[in-house]
C-alpha cells in the first residue's frame, strides 16, 4: 500500500496525475466543457430549424454568405452535437468521472487497479476530443455524414470525416482502457468484507457499463479502421461493385457491403444506450437511498435486473436497421429481443418507484433531478415501443419521433442523473456546499424546458417529417402544419440554454464559498463518505482501510440511534 | 386553437395523422394508436405512484422511513411479475400485432398480372422510376423512364416496387401510405402498397443523403387505371430516346446506360 503525502510539484500533483480522483475531476471539467460546446451547436441548428435562411445572430458571420448557416454544416453541426455530446460529454462525465472519482472510494479501494493506464486513457479521450473538433478547421468542414457514418456517403465525404473516424479511435481506445481498469478494480480491489451482494448500486452500474464497453466496442473501433482503409488506402470494405458518384465511376469500389458498416455500427451503438443509462440509474440509486432514509427496495432485483439489461443489450442492435432490406427472418427476431428487454427496465424502473413508498423523502437539489429522472426515463423508454416493432417503425424510422425517443432517454434521463450526481457529490469533492436556491431554479426551468423541447418532437415524427432536414421541413407540405412546433423547440432549447447559467453560476460561488468542515453532510451510509475526508487525501484516499460489515443502504434501522449506519460499522 | 387541437390529443396521440390513403396503411395507424395508449396508461400510473409518494412519504408527514428492503423471495416475484405484466399487456399484444400486419401485408408481395411493378432509382438528389412498357420486361427498349421525380400509378392497384442505387443510402418514404424503404447501392430492396383515392402525393428522402438531401423531393401522382395507361402511352420508351444517359451529364465509362436490372420476384 502507497500512502504518498510527499509534495508535488503543480504538474505531477494536477495535470500529469495518476490519482484517480485527479483524473475523476479532469474527466468531469473536459466533459462538463464539451457538453457546453455540443449544446451550443445544437441550439444554432435550431435557429436554421425555427428561421429557415435567415441570418443568425452574433456569430452569423462565421458561418457563411450573410451570416445563413449553410446546409453542408447544419449537416457538420449535427454530426458534431451527436458525437461530442455522446463521446466527449455524457460518456465521459458518467463512466469517466464519476466511475474514476467514486467507485475506488465506495469498494475501498486505494486507488484504481492501473492507475498509469487511467491517466493514459484520460489523455487518450484529451487528445481524440482535442482530434475531433479540429474537423471544423480542415477543407469541407467537419464530418457531415450523421453521426451513424453510413457509407457509401461519409466514404466520399470530405476531410471532416477522416478527422471524425482519428478521433473515434482515439476515443474508443480511451474507453477501452477505462473500462479494463474499472473491471479489474471491481474484481480484485474490493476491501475486505464488500461481497458482491454489498456493492452499492452506482458500483454495479459502472461494473456492468465496463462489460458492454469492453465488448461492444472493438468492432466499432475495427468498422472505423476499415472505414479509414477505405478513404485513405483505397479498399473497399463498405462499398460495392459499380458505384458512380456524381457522374463519376468510382474506380476503388468493388465488392463491400454498406450494410456491414451498419451492422458493426449498430453492434456498439445500441449497447452504447446502455452505457448512457446503467451509469445513470446507479447515480440515481444512491441519491435516492440516500434522501428516502430507508433501504432500496428489492436491491437484488435491481442488480439482477442491470445485469440482464447489459447482456440483452447486445441483441438488439438490428431494431435500427428493420428498412434496410436486410431480410424478414432477422426483422423478426430483433423485434422479438426488443420487446423482451423492456422487462428488466420495468423492474428497474418499479424498483425504485417502490423505494419511495414508506420513506421519510427530504428534497434537496439531487433528489429533485433524480426524482425528475424517473418519469422523464419513463417516456423515454416507453416512447421505443413502436420503434422496436418492425411494422410501425416503418412510419415512424428517420422521423423527429426518433430523435424525441433518444433525447427523453439521454437529456431529461442520463443528463438529469449527471445533475443529481455533480449536486450529492459536491461535497465530498470540494469539501463545501451548493446552493439549494439556484440548485432547485435550475432543476425546475431545466424539467420545463427540457419537455418544452422534446415533447413537440413526437407530434412531428407522428405527422412524418424527417430528422436531418436543413430546412426543418419545408419544402413538404405534409409537414406544413407542424412547422409551427420548430419555433417551439427552439426557444425552448435557448431558454434551456439560460437555465444552466443557475449551475454554473452556483458552481462558481460554491467553489469561491469555505468548506463547512462537515464529513458526510448528506448522512449516507457508503464508503465514500463514511471513512474518507472531504476532499479525500492524496494519493491513498483512506488514514485506515475500512471493513465492511453490512449492506450499503442501512438507514432508519429499528433500534438505531441515528437513522443510518454506515456499511464499515461493527456490528 | 386549431394548433393546440394539433398538438394535444390529435398529435401526440396519433388521432389526426397525415392522410391515410393507402390499403393497409390503418394497421400501422393502429399498432401506434394502441401502443400509445397503453404506454400513456402505464405512465400516468407510474406519475399517479410518483404523486402521491411524494405527497404522502415526505419528511415532514413521515418523519421516520419504514425499514424494508424488498429483498424476500415475495418481493423478488412481486417485481418480476410486473415486469412481466407490462410485458404480456404491452409488448406481446404490440409484437402480435406488428407480425399480423407484416405477415398479412407488409411483407406479404402480391403477385400476378394485376400487380404494377415499377424500379426505383434514387440518386443525389432525385428519384428516377422506371416502367417494364409493353413486353413487362426491365431493361428492354420499351422501358419508360418519365422525367426526374414524377411517378405515376394507377388507382386500387397494388403497386410492387424494387429499389437500388448507384450512389449514396437514399430512402423512399411516402408518409401518405405509412411505407418507407431504404434504398442501398449494392442490392436490391423492395416494398408494396395500393392507393385508394386519386391525388398527389409526396415521396421524401428519409434517409441523410449529402448536402441538398432536404430538398429531395418527388411527386406521386395517383389516377384512375385510364388516366394512368394514357399518360404511360404518352411518354417515349427508352429505346427510341436519343439521349441515353439518365444522369444529367455526359456519358461516363461504367455507367449503365440503361441502369435497369432484371425483376426478381420475392417469395
Amino acid at each position: 500500500m502507497y500512502t504518498v503525502h510527499h509534495k508535488e510539484s503543480f504538474w505531477a500533483k494536477y495535470i500529469f496525475s495518476t490519482d484517480h480522483k485527479i483524473i475523476g475531476l479532469q474527466y468531469g471539467i473536459t466533459s462538463l466543457v464539451w457538453l457546453l460546446f455540443g449544446f451550443t451547436l445544437m441550439m444554432i441548428m435550431r435557429y436554421q430549424l425555427a428561421y429557415p435562411e435567415s441570418p443568425v445572430p452574433f456569430i452569423g458571420g462565421l458561418l457563411g454568405d450573410g451570416g445563413i448557416l449553410p446546409s453542408e454544416m447544419y449537416n457538420s453541426l449535427g454530426v458534431m452535437h451527436g458525437t461530442i455530446m455522446i463521446f466527449l460529454g455524457v460518456v465521459p462525465l458518467a463512466f469517466g468521472a464519476f466511475g474514476n472519482y467514486f467507485l475506488p472510494l465506495q469498494i475501498g479501494a486505494i486507488d484504481m487497479a492501473f492507475p498509469k493506464l487511467n491517466a493514459s486513457s484520460y489523455w487518450m479521450y484529451f487528445v481524440g476530443s482535442v482530434i475531433m473538433v479540429i474537423g471544423f478547421f480542415v477543407p469541407g468542414g467537419a464530418a457531415n455524414s450523421g453521426w451513424t457514418s453510413y457509407p457509401p456517403l461519409a466514404n466520399i465525404a470530405t476531410m471532416g470525416q477522416t478527422v471524425w473516424l482519428f478521433g473515434m479511435v482515439m476515443l474508443i481506445t480511451s474507453s477501452l482502457l477505462g473500462s479494463i481498469n474499472i473491471l479489474v478494480t471491481v474484481i480484485q480491489l474490493r476491501t475486505d468484507g464488500m461481497t458482491w451482494l454489498k456493492l452499492p448500486i452506482f458500483v454495479w452500474g459502472q461494473f456492468i457499463t465496463a462489460f458492454l464497453l469492453i465488448l461492444a466496442f472493438p468492432p466499432l473501433e475495427a468498422a472505423g479502421v476499415l472505414q479509414l482503409m477505405d478513404r485513405l488506402a483505397g479498399t473497399s470494405f463498405f462499398m460495392p461493385s459499380g458505384l458512380v458518384v456524381s457522374g463519376e465511376v468510382m474506380t476503388n469500389a468493388g465488392g463491400g457491403s454498406p450494410l456491414l458498416w451498419q451492422h458493426l455500427f449498430w453492434f456498439l451503438a445500441h449497447p452504447e444506450v446502455y452505457v448512457l443509462i446503467l451509469p445513470a440509474f446507479g447515480i440515481v440509486t444512491e441519491v435516492m437511498a440516500n434522501n428516502i432514509r430507508k433501504p432500496i427496495w428489492g436491491y437484488k432485483a435491481l442488480v439482477y435486473s442491470m445485469i440482464f439489461l447489459g447482456f440483452m443489450s447486445f441483441i438488439v442492435w438490428a431494431h435500427h436497421m428493420y428498412l434496410t432490406g436486410m431480410g424478414t427472418t432477422i426483422g423478426a427476431f430483433f423485434q422479438t429481443t426488443t420487446m423482451i428487454i423492456s422487462i428488466p427496465s420495468v423492474v428497474i424502473l418499479t424498483a425504485l418507484l417502490i423505494s419511495l413508498w414508506g420513506g421519510s423523502i427530504r428534497f434537496n437539489t439531487p433528489m429533485l433531478f433524480a426524482l425528475g429522472f424517473l418519469p422523464m426515463f419513463g417516456i423515454g423508454g416507453l416512447t421505443g415501443l413502436p420503434l422496436g416493432l418492425a411494422a410501425s417503425d416503418i412510419h415512424l424510422h428517420d422521423t423527429y419521433y426518433v430523435i424525441g425517443h433518444f433525447h427523453y432517454v439521454v437529456a431529461p434521463g442520463t443528463i438529469f442523473a449527471l445533475f443529481a450526481g455533480i449536486y450529492y457529490w459536491f461535497p465530498k469533492m470540494t469539501g463545501k456546499r451548493t446552493n439549494e436556491t439556484l440548485g432547485k431554479l435550475h432543476f425546475f426551468f431545466s424539467f420545463i424546458f427540457m419537455n418544452g423541447v422534446f415533447m413537440p418532437m413526437f407530434v412531428q415524427g407522428l405527422a412524418g417529417v424527417s430528422r436531418r432536414l436543413w430546412d426543418g421541413g419545408e419544402v413538404y407540405a405534409h409537414a406544413a402544419d407542424y412547422l409551427y412546433l420548430n419555433e417551439v423547440m427552439s426557444v425552448s432549447a435557448w431558454l434551456l440554454g439560460l437555465a444552466q447559467i443557475f449551475f454554473i453560476v452556483n458552481m462558481i460561488i460554491s467553489l469561491k464559498g469555505e468548506k463547512t468542515g462537515e464529513v458526510n453532510p448528506w448522512n449516507a451510509t457508503t464508503l465514500d463518505w463514511t471513512d474518507t475526508t472531504s476532499p479525500p487525501l492524496g494519493h491513498g484516499n483512506f488514514e485506515k482501510i475500512p471493513v465492511v460489515h453490512r449492506g450499503p443502504y442501512e438507514y432508519s434501522v429499528p433500534g438505531s440511534k441515528v437513522d443510518f449506519i454506515p456499511q464499515s460499522e461493527k456490528g | 386553437m386549431g394548433k393546440i387541437k394539433k398538438l394535444l390529443p390529435g398529435g401526440i396521440w396519433f388521432l389526426d395523422p397525415p392522410k391515410d390513403i393507402s390499403l393497409d396503411g390503418y394497421r400501422i395507424d393502429k399498432v401506434i394508436q394502441y401502443t400509445d395508449f397503453v404506454i400513456t396508461l402505464y405512465f400516468a400510473i407510474v406519475v399517479i405512484a410518483l404523486v402521491f409518494f411524494i405527497w404522502r412519504y415526505n419528511s415532514r408527514k413521515n418523519p421516520k422511513a419504514s425499514y424494508d428492503h424488498g429483498n424476500q423471495k415475495k418481493h423478488l416475484i412481486m417485481t418480476v411479475a410486473m415486469g412481466l405484466l407490462v410485458f404480456f399487456s404491452i409488448d406481446v399484444v404490440i409484437e402480435t400485432m406488428s407480425f399480423k400486419d407484416l405477415k398479412e401485408a407488409f411483407w406479404n408481395f402480391p403477385k400476378g398480372k394485376d400487380v404494377v411493378r415499377i424500379e426505383v432509382m434514387p440518386q443525389q438528389y432525385a428519384w428516377n422510376f422506371r416502367y417494364a412498357g409493353e413486353d413487362e420486361l426491365f431493361g428492354t427498349d420499351d422501358d419508360i423512364v418519365p422525367s426526374q421525380n414524377i411517378m405515376h400509378i394507377p388507382v386500387n392497384t397494388p403497386i410492387v416496387i424494387q429499389l437500388t442505387t448507384y450512389d449514396v443510402i437514399h430512402s423512399f418514404y411516402l408518409p401518405n401510405f405509412r411505407i418507407k424503404q431504404d434504398a442501398t447501392p449494392g442490392m436490391v430492396t423492395a416494398m408494396w402498397f395500393q392507393a385508394m383515392e386519386t391525388g398527389q402525393y409526396e415521396i421524401a428522402c428519409a434517409e441523410l443523403c449529402g448536402n441538398s438531401h432536404f430538398k429531395m423531393k418527388g411527386y406521386l401522382t395517383v389516377e384512375s387505371e385510364e388516366d394512368f395507361d394514357s399518360w404511360l402511352g404518352s411518354l417515349e420508351p427508352e429505346g427510341t430516346k436519343d439521349e441515353l444517359d439518365d444522369w444529367g451529364a455526359e456519358e461516363v465509362e461504367g455507367v449503365p446506360e440503361f441502369w435497369a436490372w432484371a425483376w426478381k420476384e420475392l417469395k
